[in-house]
């Protein structure tokens, strides 16, 4: 019987959905609640033999080639799946380089032959998480921190904020420490991140305002990091890892000015309901401690003089999403995509015939009564 | 200094009864070795900066290398450093021990290495081609593996592979010579 | 592919740009070009379990979310667990009411999962022992399933209404029941300027929407003891390990479970020219044989590299080639400069010399490549990579042709009948025997300023016969044709100056 079932609801046609992160991917199919598999977004260069990143390409030819090799690695390796006529979902959020989707587009339709693609952005999936249409997603990944308040169901991106805080400065940030405290100390970042993943947390306010004073707070415990060599990790650099995604910068700006800035630049009758529906996704919100600094962060801010006047906000609430962070953005693709609409995806047919991916900032594809389907 | 054993070559080579000791091991320098232990053909152990004292049940596989060896810069040392070797520990073909205390139920993997300044407490597992070379006390139960040496706590210490030394016992002596043994079974120095 | 010639001294030029070994590449019979793994078509034959070499249909390999049920990753290194057996441990006798019935029966055998790299077994994460040898494990349930299936279940309503509607009115809508929009900012706008309320928002109000999620203004605040409790890293996962089980992502060791081992796939190859098979293996996971495999290794002859003298700027060197036909028929061979176009040639009936196209390459009946092009689908082409090869010394070729006798494996072991009929020009062919020659060339770097320390390149076109043995199946004559292929070989670095 249940074999029986299974087999009907094979009849239709996979679709898989990856979420081409900077530092991961996330790849699965449509429909089911957990992704297959999180790969790092990289790859051996068949000529050099070294590990490169994808998103570490030099120009649009080398980002052609290291996504062939990426992609067919992911398809034969660990989606297992001939990516011929097959249906592809691809997150991306709104400010990815045209570069880099007109190249994916053009490797996933040119050389994998795809079936048809549909490239959706990443905040705006990310509500189907949660059933509501208002949330103010915050994503903080490898590269960069973004954020895109949506409301009912409508991104407003003229509150768009995006700033370089994420993994790659915490881990800049850990490797100063470490090497300011262990002279000649080489270690190359997947050991830093291992090292921020299983030692460091995101400390509270009131600490981390003492941190560097006379009077700092004794430091949590020293870790012993055994491996090729044991490094020992001093109790303050755990504790001040995530700091510099709270230290304001020259502009004022940080994790938690990027939502206050976002929420002033809503209009006014929107605030209140997306301040009490923050989502925070993409692995570096899943740091320990995390939520709670940034919640302890927005208060503060709050009634500071920058904030005070412009903002009447009372409480900020956060949403849990079902599931982990660092995959919430690849389960609301999974659960969009299952959503058949012929109309929203771009095919290969279209694509040969235009030869170019419709794109939200061109006035092409934002024609009044433009409906000709191309639309995401 | 002992003058029990003139059948041995080397004087203070002391072999407990029960031991099986192939003749074409490298022993060389100060050595006891307990009962029930086995030692491979081309197993060396070289007491160069003093005794070392081997417990009983231990395999050591050929090409295993037990070394006491001087510290470095150290021409020739006042005080013997003494090296022991506790019980039911297995050193696989080609690992390096150089550790001043090994405890019981170790095993030493393929091409494991474990410096002079380490001691292995109980049940540690060095997984092959891991190496140990910085001075440390390895907690009990510990396994290292992997090309980065990861590092966990077992749940339970490997077992005694006392099956493997049986068969050891029984079938080494009937293709090997052996080395007499030259002490009574009631001194056991390991423990 | 392992080569024994494994550092690429000898290049070959796919019809792709890619430079590859020979032993990488691919002759497609059909189209009788060149194909590299980069401009083939994969597809995926067959999913098996690289453990235990099950081999599933397709069907049932999506039914099982593509992983074996009998076999595990350790989670904690990821090697293949093997199940162990063992005896049931001891139980305190007065804990457990079955212990009097195991009174008479004898020790049950229980199995349990090890890891044989870092020795991780089923007991460390505290599961229960097993009394079957396969199977029977407990699996791990994704803890938010029921929740979003109800909002994938929700998704496809909407999605079916959206469709619908798009059906019903011919004309397009601008109105979706999904609750975005189509990017859309400048939708929205158009709608407040009309004033209009959110629309969708009102006719989505089903019974079956699910509740929406509640935010919550607590948060999970940092564990207490974290600023004075000492951590044991050996006890914490690291991230890939968190990662192996994306719904978990459990933080101790002690919360790892074994996970499923994912099925690997047999793949095939297609040519993208003519959509035939240029390699297929064998269904069974088992086998190693292929049913097609046109490698080039056994179309086109083979270059290697004999000796070179060390090379000098503005010397010539003498440079020994052996060349090997592997195919049945003999061939000419001619060594021509790089610039020769690569387009095949075939001789007409009438006995011209003509350009070989698509049109006139004789093919076989049966093949399905009859339709006509318009019929098939759309060819997706990529454009060919650019060669950025840059030849570093000229090269002397030879003007004569080479024939090269068909190969003829009884021939290796016939040491008698090495007198050849062919008459060679001594100063060109060095050596011959079978369908092997050895040639002698001659290189003579130039100083180049800017691949200085690099190992110096030449580049030449190896023209060679080729017979299409596709029509003899319908009785025709097999049609000859000549076949151009660009070659790289790197010779080594500069020694120095003369």
């Amino acid at each position: 019987m249940l074999r029986y079932e299974g087999i009907r609801y094979i009849s239709d046609k996979q679709m898989v959905v990856l979420d081409i992160g900077s530092a991961y991917t996330k790849f699965g199919y449509a429909g089911e609640a957990t992704p297959r598999g999180i790969i790092r977004t990289e790859v051996k260069c068949p000529e050099s033999k070294e590990i490169r990143r994808i998103f570490n390409y030099i120009d649009i030819d080398d980002l052609y080639q290291l996504l062939v090799e990426f992609l067919h690695l992911l398809f034969f390796r660990h989606v297992a799946i001939s990516p011929k006529d097959v249906r592809i979902v691809v997150l991306e959020s709104l400010l990815t380089p045209t570069q880099f989707r007109e190249t994916l587009a053009k490797v996933l339709f040119r050389h994998f032959e795809v079936g048809s693609l549909m490239l959706l952005p990443t905040h705006l999936a990310t509500i189907s998480t949660l059933g509501t249409d208002t949330v103010l997603v915050l994503d903080v990944g490898y590269q960069e921190a973004t954020l895109i308040p949506v409301y009912e169901g409508v991104p407003i991106l003229k509150a768009w904020q995006a700033l370089p805080l994420a993994a790659c400065a915490v881990h800049e940030c850990i490797k100063k420490d470490l090497t300011d405290s262990i002279p000649n100390l080489r270690i190359p970042e997947k050991t830093v991140e291992d090292i921020k993943v299983r030692t460091c947390f995101v400390t509270t306010l009131e600490r981390s305002a003492k941190l560097g004073t006379d009077d700092a707070p004794s430091p949590p415990p020293a870790v012993k990091y055994p491996g090729l060599k044991t490094i020992e990790i001093p109790g303050y650099v755990r504790e001040r890892a995530f700091e510099v995604l709270w230290e304001r910068d020259n502009d004022n700006l940080s994790i938690s000015t990027m939502i206050l800035d976002a929420i002033v630049k809503c209009p006014v009758d929107t605030r209140r309901q997306l301040a009490e529906n923050i989502l925070l996704i993409g692995g570096t919100t899943m740091a320990k401690g995390f939520a709670s600094r940034l919640k302890s962060e927005l208060n503060t801010l709050l009634k500071s003089d920058l904030y005070s006047d412009k903002l009447k906000i009372q409480t900020f609430k956060f949403h849990k999403a079902p599931s982990k962070p660092n995959y919430t953005a690849w389960l609301g693709g999974a659960i969009f995509g299952i959503a058949d609409l012929p109309a929203r995806c771009l095919t290969k047919e279209n694509y040969l015939k235009s030869n170019r991916v419709p794109d939200w900032v061109c006035l092409l594809d934002n024609q009044k009564d433009d409906t000709s389907n191309c639309g995401i | 200094m002992s003058i029990s054993a003139p059948v041995n070559r080397r004087s203070n080579l002391k072999i407990a009864a029960g031991a099986v000791v192939c003749e074409e091991s490298i022993l060389k320098g100060d050595i006891t070795i307990g009962a029930r232990t086995v030692i491979h053909p081309k197993a060396s152990i070289v007491a160069e900066a003093g005794p070392i004292i081997i417990g009983e049940g231990n395999i050591i596989e050929e090409m295993a290398t037990i070394v006491n060896r001087l510290p470095p810069n150290i021409v020739d040392s006042a005080t013997p450093a003494l090296q022991i070797i506790g019980n039911y520990n297995v050193f696989e073909a080609d690992c390096t021990c150089e550790a001043s205390k090994v405890g019981d139920n170790n095993i030493l993997e393929n091409k494991a290495f474990v410096t002079r300044d380490v001691e292995l407490t109980n049940g540690c597992v060095i997984g092959a081609a891991c190496s140990l070379i910085e001075p440390e006390i390895v907690p009990e139960n510990t396994i290292v593996f992997g090309s980065q040496c990861h590092r966990r706590e077992m749940n339970d210490k490997p077992y005694p592979q006392i099956g493997q030394l049986e068969y050891l016992m029984r079938v080494l002596p009937s293709y090997h010579h052996l080395r007499k043994a030259n002490i009574k079974v009631k001194s056991d120095p390991a423990t | 592919m392992a080569y024994l010639f494994q550092p690429d001294y000898v290049r070959y030029v796919c019809s792709c740009g890619s430079l590859k070994p020979i032993s990488k590449m691919y002759f497609c019979r059909h189209c009788l070009k060149i194909r590299c793994g980069y401009c083939v078509c994969h597809e995926a034959d067959s999913h098996y379990c690289p453990n235990c070499m099950e081999n599933l249909p397709s069907a049932e390999v999506r039914l099982k979310k593509n992983k074996c049920s009998n076999c595990f990753d350790c989670p904690c290194c990821f090697q293949t667990l093997c199940t162990r057996a063992g005896q049931a441990p001891l139980r305190p006798p007065a804990s457990s009411a079955d212990a009097k019935q195991d009174v008479k029966a004898t020790p049950k055998k229980v199995y349990y999962l090890s890891c044989s790299l870092c020795r991780w077994t089923s007991r460390d994460a505290g599961i229960p022992d097993q009394y079957v040898a396969t199977g029977g494990w407990p699996e791990q349930e994704n803890p938010n399933s029921t929740r979003i299936s109800t909002l994938i279940d929700f998704h496809k309503v909407l999605a079916s209404k959206e469709k619908q509607e798009q059906q019903r009115k011919k004309f397009p809508t601008k109105r979706t029941f999904l609750q975005y929009e189509k990017f859309g900012l400048t939708s929205a706008m158009v709608r407040k300027r009309a004033g209009k309320p959110l629309e969708p928002k009102s006719l989505i109000q089903h019974s079956d929407q699910p509740a929406p999620a509640v935010a919550n203004e607590e948060v999970d605040d940092l564990p207490a003891g974290i600023f004075t409790e000492a951590v044991d890293i050996t006890k914490i996962t690291t991230l890939e390990q968190r990662l192996q089980h994306p719904d978990v992502q459990a933080e101790k060791i002690n919360e790892l479970r074994p996970q499923h081992k994912q099925f690997l796939v047999k793949r095939s190859q297609r040519c993208r020219g003519c959509e035939h098979n240029v390699s297929k293996p064998e269904y069974s996971p088992q086998s190693i044989k292929f049913k097609i495999q046109l490698a080039a290794f056994y179309h086109v002859p083979e270059i290697r590299i004999v000796t070179c003298e060390p090379l000098r700027v503005g010397v010539a060197s003498e440079l020994l080639l052996k060349i090997c036909n592997p195919t049945q028929h003999q061939t000419q061979i001619s060594l021509l400069p790089l610039d020769t176009p690569t387009t095949p040639t075939t001789v007409t009936a009438s006995g011209e010399e003509q350009e070989l196209k698509r049109e006139n390459i004789q093919m076989g009946s049966e093949s399905p490549n009859l339709l006509p092009l318009a019929v098939r689908q759309i060819s997706v082409t990529e454009d060919p990579k650019p060669i950025t090869v840059v030849s570093g010394a000229e090269i002397a070729l030879p003007e004569c042709p080479l024939f090269l006798p068909p190969r003829d494996d009884a021939a290796e072991y016939d040491e008698t009948n090495d007198a050849s009929h062919f008459q060679d020009d001594k100063k060109v062919v060095v050596w011959r025997k079978g369908n092997k020659i050895v040639v002698r060339l001659h290189v003579t770097p130039f100083a180049n300023e800017q691949n200085k320390g690099e190992p110096v390149i030449v580049g030449f076109v190896l023209r060679h016969g080729y017979v299409n043995t596709l029509a003899t199946l319908e009785h025709k004559a097999p049609q000859k044709s000549e076949l151009n292929v660009q070659l790289f070989l790197t010779l080594g670095n500069l020694v120095g100056t003369a």
